[in-house]
């Protein structure tokens, strides 16, 4: 058999793209791959360490690794591109620069996307909902303890 | 890596969906969250050359209440919707169950229906495609050698879903759907002893609701895993029935991922609905446990383990079923 390429759509951070692509892709290979947005990182590609983590259009964080590509067809994502508007970090990534809660960086797109994930669907997160939207994220050489600090402090930043 | 090679389709409607599901030449895979059907694609354990999605399937959306008081939940209803569906709320033990599934990104993607019917796991085959070459095909490949449990003459990969005990503790019904129409059937007849076959769906057939009863009595779930975020589960177990001080009626108590099928245990419910929930009868009816569970070499942890680890969680959820407050 071979493969049948499909015609989509797909808005990322507000931009609406047209895109040929192949079953074969997943939703991270056409962000990375044929929107060279390769802020969000491929680590374990099964779903089990989130450092692929995007938000979807309810700004949910899910994993890109292993959502098809096709079956995002006229939806929209944002990255960890799309955080920062008009020159202005978005209040949870100046969080993670003031509090300490950024390392090596590998992962730290899919810490902040997930991260973000709790700051757009619960306007005051308790220490368990923290720990519940944090603990799909493997990878942090940082620990825990300043991510939470960030994610705790993030109203601060809020303008 | 990228997938294996396959049509990918959606169709818009339920009806679309199941005239396909009959129509199609070659193997389909049903999607929904996609959280194991991609995953077992990346190791190529599924090669569909069909792979259909259901995920924004309308028709599978949705609680309603039943004409017996009870719900009916569709079967593509994602995992975070179902923890805050206030129907369900009456369902603590599907509430617990629910939220015990994997991390909050997969529960976001992740469905109920889904969850019901994730493939079984086996030491052997949850491995790269290297290496099960390296060791050669097994029953999951048609070929009648088992590497996880050498006399095994059927498949014995065991079952992963957490959601399925509870519900089975619920007593909850499922409704299977095709072309020809639908048909519903309790969710412990759903499964078999065979891990390659481990339901009864037919091809052509599709998950389309979950029937809960009216909520009666109390249910408890207990999950036991290496790490909360992300693993599958070491066993977890579900309990209900009518319960007024010590004494207990219409039982149930369900283990899962120990057997292929979720196991509904049949003499620690006998003991205990004779002789109540007594610390002396609940020790009795743990040890019992380990006479129904049958062979336990498979998966993350040695047998010894697992069958202390189920007479435990007997012990803890008849304990948490006599001790809740009502």
């Amino acid at each position: 058999m071979t493969t049948k390429r499909q015609v989509m759509t797909l808005t990322v951070n507000g931009d609406s793209h047209e895109l040929l692509v192949s079953p074969r892709q997943t939703l991270l290979d056409v962000i990375r791959g044929q929107l060279g947005l390769t802020g969000t990182k491929e680590g374990c590609a099964t779903g089990t360490c989130g450092v692929c983590t995007i938000n979807n259009d309810n700004g949910e964080a899910f994993l890109s690794c292993i959502t098809p590509a096709l079956e995002w067809d006229g939806k929209a994502i944002t990255t960890i591109e799309g955080l920062e508007a008009g020159g202005k970090l978005a209040a949870i990534q100046q969080a993670f620069i003031d509090y300490g809660a950024v390392q090596c960086g590998f992962c730290t797109p899919g810490v902040i996307m997930s991260a973000q994930g709790i700051v757009n669907t619960l306007d005051d997160p308790s220490e368990d909902d923290i720990n519940d939207g944090m603990a799909g994220v493997l990878c942090r050489c940082t620990g825990h303890i300043k991510v939470k600090e960030a994610i705790r402090n993030v109203a601060k930043y809020k303008s | 890596m990228h997938l294996p090679d396959h049509e990918f389709v959606k169709p818009a409607t339920l009806a679309d969906s199941l005239a396909l599901l009959r129509s199609a030449s070659g193997e389909i895979k049903l999607i929904a969250g996609g959280t194991d059907v991609v995953y077992n694609m990346r190791g190529r354990l599924f090669q569909p050359d069909i792979l259909l999605s259901v995920r924004d399937l309308a028709e599978l959306q949705g609680v309603a209440d039943t004409t017996a008081g009870g719900i009916r939940i569709g079967a593509g209803i994602r995992l975070t919707d179902l923890e805050h569906e206030p129907r369900v709320a009456a369902y603590p033990a599907l509430v617990t169950a629910g939220r015990a599934v994997a991390s909050r990104h997969v529960r976001n993607m992740a469905t109920l229906g889904g969850n019901l019917c994730l493939d079984t796991r086996c030491w052997y085959t949850n491995q790269t495609a290297e290496w099960r070459q390296a060791k050669g095909p097994c029953l999951k490949n048609g070929v009648a050698v088992c590497h996880a449990i050498k006399s095994a003459s059927v498949c014995v990969a065991l079952n992963a879903s957490d959601i399925a005990p509870a519900l089975i503790a619920l007593n909850a019904d499922i409704t299977l759907a095709n072309v020809d129409g639908e048909r519903r059937l309790p969710l412990t007849d759903f499964y078999t002893d065979d891990g390659v076959t481990h339901t009864i769906r037919d091809a052509d057939e599709l998950l389309v609701a979950i029937d809960l009863p009216a909520p009666s009595g109390r249910t408890v779930f207990i999950k036991e895993t290496a790490r909360k975020g992300n693993d599958f589960s070491y066993a977890v177990i579900a309990a209900g029935g009518e319960v007024a001080g010590q004494r207990v009626t219409g039982l149930r108590i369900v283990l899962g991922c120990l057997t292929t099928r979720p196991l509904s245990l049949q003499e620690p419910v006998r003991i205990i609905e004779t002789r109540g929930l007594t610390d002396e009868a609940i020790d009795v009816a743990a040890a019992a446990a380990r006479d129904e569970l049958g062979p336990l070499t498979n998966l993350y942890t040695p047998a010894a383990y697992k069958s202390s680890l189920a007479r435990s969680l007997v012990r803890q959820a008849l304990r948490e079923l006599r001790d809740a407050t009502p």
